[in-house]
């Protein structure tokens, strides 16, 4: 039994999360893309060129100009959240290409603590922040993040599982040739978290480039249909 | 008069009547057909965009909140959190119109429909003055404002639109060209009383004031209310236009709309555009190179942006400038000789929502402003940042009930602080709309502060 769902977990939902996810992405892709091109109704001052457009959009996702000038407890705990996660995830897409990289044990373990303070930070401020009425959705996100790095932050700290054997599982299910994943309780949590949370993404967190993106372009482009 | 029952729907103010909101008359039905065809591509195409992405990518973080002046100004009054007030509408979006809503209710913030919700919703519509400072708070660019304005849009479908908007704004500048009703002998004699003043006052100046002249340069169509509210402005116009000798006319209310505002705007694309077709069917008569819109700044918002991406290139063969463009234009090209000792007492500006926010003109002003007065000085925050002054959505001509209070005690008391703590004596604005504002917050905070147009400024600087 315990085998079973052993195999399930670390063979047979990947392929599951990874379909979910890839056609949720293009559900919602187009789903945006094919609402009609808004009238000109840009914040001045915008800008005259994709290209400008585009730039702009690419530096305020990074410098978060609103929160920066108006909240910044939301612009650190941003920062804190998203950098770390970053990074964590970037350590574990490494395992797409090699086993091992230098420093990631001190890297991945500061990166694990920002993405978990942000995360602590952000519940807290939802729940006694008076300006908003915060929902389970909202809580349920970051809710899931902080089980799945709180265990990965163990599993890393303390090595408790071979990172060996985590590339050649990571190969397996991208070429098509599984094998059962490291058996360990906590990593097993761990990776039925990570894939629950990558399944609920595109429904509710992967808005979020999607509305930067449209949301920012929208009022930075002051181009008119005709001129 | 009838005295009608105020009923508190959503807060302790009132915005609309009862007999436009019917607040004990079901409406549900009508609501979600209404708020159906706004979800609709062929029916909302200029704003479907932006009001699906703040109704689904909002994360509730609250950041918005602290940039609406309606907010802050009220103490911090949940009810006025830009993000609170868009939630009633995103909590039945939820659930009428997505199937996370459908399937997971109030777990995902959905919620049914009541008519107590549709009665404050109305109202609520009407605490925000669609100034759009919230949209540069929020890291997504989501527009609250934006989402107001959609609401108001429903509630226009089901008749609910404030008299003052509606029946005393737009349907009056459609049936009579103005909507104060100005007759054409009532203008003639306001213009001929502002050339013998102009006269009187500049010696060996002799003034002309051109009126419905066909294939004139410029058209300048006021803001109605300035002829009867602010003739200042007016005599700044004539008097301005006059010395720079150029080919220039005003327009009658016999050659159609005279009045360039839209308060369709404010409420209803139907209405706004109708208004629009009106303003073409003039200025098409009357071809003149360039349409100013006077002293206003929704009719820019509206006819120098909004107009462009609405009616094809072929219908509209003119330009549309503000008046402080055509203002900045002559100080550029040397025509305007002026002394700032005219203006000696100390000057504030305030950056109009629709001018500067939202029409991105902030530097022609102060170089206009500079020019012709000693002392400037800029409020804090300005330009893009500057508050709304809560004139804005309509709202400047809303005082019916309680509604001057509102006004007066939210974001009034932000804006008047912010006025005060420049210690200018003249307020400088070019919209007629934030003019209407200050006057009441000058009258009822008794305020010692002198409010003013730029046209009438720059005309005093002028050296004959
Ligand atoms: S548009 Fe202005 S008044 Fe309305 S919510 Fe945003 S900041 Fe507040
Ligand atoms: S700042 Fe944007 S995301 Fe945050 S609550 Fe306001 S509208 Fe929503």
């Amino acid at each position: 039994m315990d085998e079973y769902f052993t195999i399930f977990i670390g063979i047979y939902l990947p392929y599951i999360t990874l379909v979910v996810f890839i056609v949720a992405v293009i559900y919602n892709f187009f789903k945006w893309i094919f609402l009609p091109r808004p009238i000109m109704w840009a914040i001045f001052p915008a800008k005259k060129s994709l290209a400008n457009i585009l730039f702009t959009i690419a530096t305020r996702i990074f410098s978060l100009p609103g929160p920066r000038k108006f909240d910044k407890l939301i612009f650190t705990l941003a920062w804190m959240f998203h950098i770390g996660l970053i990074v964590s995830l970037t350590l574990h897409a490494k395992y797409i290409f090699i086993p091992h990289l230098p420093y990631e044990y001190e890297v991945g373990t500061i990166a694990g603590m920002l993405a978990a303070i942000g995360s602590v930070g952000f519940i807290i401020r939802r729940y006694v922040d008076k300006r908003a009425d915060s929902y389970f959705a909202d809580y349920f996100a970051l809710i899931l993040l902080i089980i799945t790095l709180s265990l990965g932050q163990y599993i890393r700290m303390f090595r408790v599982v071979e990172s060996t054997h985590l590339w050649t599982w990571v190969q397996g299910i991208l070429t098509l040739n599984p094998i059962p994943p490291p058996v360990n309780t906590l990593f097993l949590i761990h990776i039925v978290f990570a894939q629950i949370y990558m399944i609920y993404l595109p429904f509710k967190t992967l808005i979020h480039p999607i509305a930067i993106f449209y949301g920012q372009k929208i009022i930075l482009d002051q181009r008119h249909f005709k001129g | 008069m009838k005295i009608e029952q105020i009923y508190k729907v959503f807060d302790e103010y009132r915005g609309l009547s009862d007999s436009k909101l019917h607040p004990t008359e079901p409406k549900s039905e009508q609501f979600l057909k209404a708020f159906r065809e706004l979800l609709d591509k062929k029916n909302n195409w200029p704003f479907l965009l932006p009001l699906r992405l703040a109704l689904e990518a909002c994360t509730h973080c609250g950041t918005c909140a602290e940039a609406c002046p309606v907010y802050i100004g009220s103490g911090r009054n949940k009810l006025y959190s830009p993000v609170y007030r868009a939630d009633m509408l995103r909590k039945i979006y939820k659930r009428y119109f997505t199937l996370t809503g459908k399937v997971f209710g109030s777990l995902v913030g959905a919620k049914e429909v009541t008519e107590q919700d549709i009665n404050a919703m109305a109202e609520a519509a009407y605490r925000c003055t669609i100034c759009r400072r919230c949209v540069l708070a929020c890291p997504f660019g989501l527009d609250n404002g934006l989402v107001m304005r959609e609401m108001r849009k429903i509630f226009a479908e089901l008749g609910i639109i404030p008299e003052e908007l509606k029946e005393e704004g737009v349907d009056n500048q459609l049936r009579y060209g103005s909507a104060p009703k100005i007759s054409y002998e009532a203008l003639m004699n306001i213009l001929d009383f502002v050339r013998g003043e102009i006269e009187e006052n500049r010696k060996n100046v002799s003034i002309e004031i051109p009126v419905d002249k066909v294939g004139a340069k410029y058209l300048i169509i006021n803001n109605a209310g300035d002829y009867l509210s602010f003739l200042d402005t007016i005599r700044g116009i004539v008097e301005v236009m006059n010395y720079v000798n150029v080919d220039w006319t005003f327009n009658s209310p016999r050659t159609g709309v005279f009045d360039n505002v839209n308060y369709g705007l404010f409420y209803s694309d139907k209405d706004m555009l109708r208004v629009i077709r009106a303003h073409l069917e003039t200025i098409n008569k009357l071809k003149p190179e360039y349409v100013v819109i006077g002293e206003c700044g929704h009719a820019y918002d509206v006819l120098g942006h909004l107009m462009k991406d609405l009616i094809p290139a072929e219908e509209r063969p003119f330009k549309v400038i503000h008046i402080v463009e055509l203002y900045d234009k002559f100080l550029r090209e040397g025509k305007l000789k002026l002394d700032k000792h005219k203006n000696a007492e100390p000057v504030t500006f305030h950056d109009s929502c629709k001018i500067g926010r939202c029409g991105g003109i902030y530097d022609e002003p102060r170089r206009v402003i500079v020019a012709s007065c000693r002392d400037f000085r800029e409020m804090y925050p300005n330009r893009e940042y500057n508050y709304c002054c809560g004139g804005g959505g309509g709202f400047a001509l809303m005082s019916k009930y309680n509604f001057l209070d509102f006004r007066m005690k939210t974001y009034g008391r932000l804006k008047m602080q912010q006025v005060k703590d420049t210690a200018a004596s003249t307020l400088i604005t070019i919209c007629a709309n934030c003019k209407r504002q200050f006057l009441d917050m000058v009258s009822y905070y008794n305020l010692n502060i002198n409010v003013s147009g730029l046209s009438e400024v720059l005309a005093n600087a002028l050296v004959y």
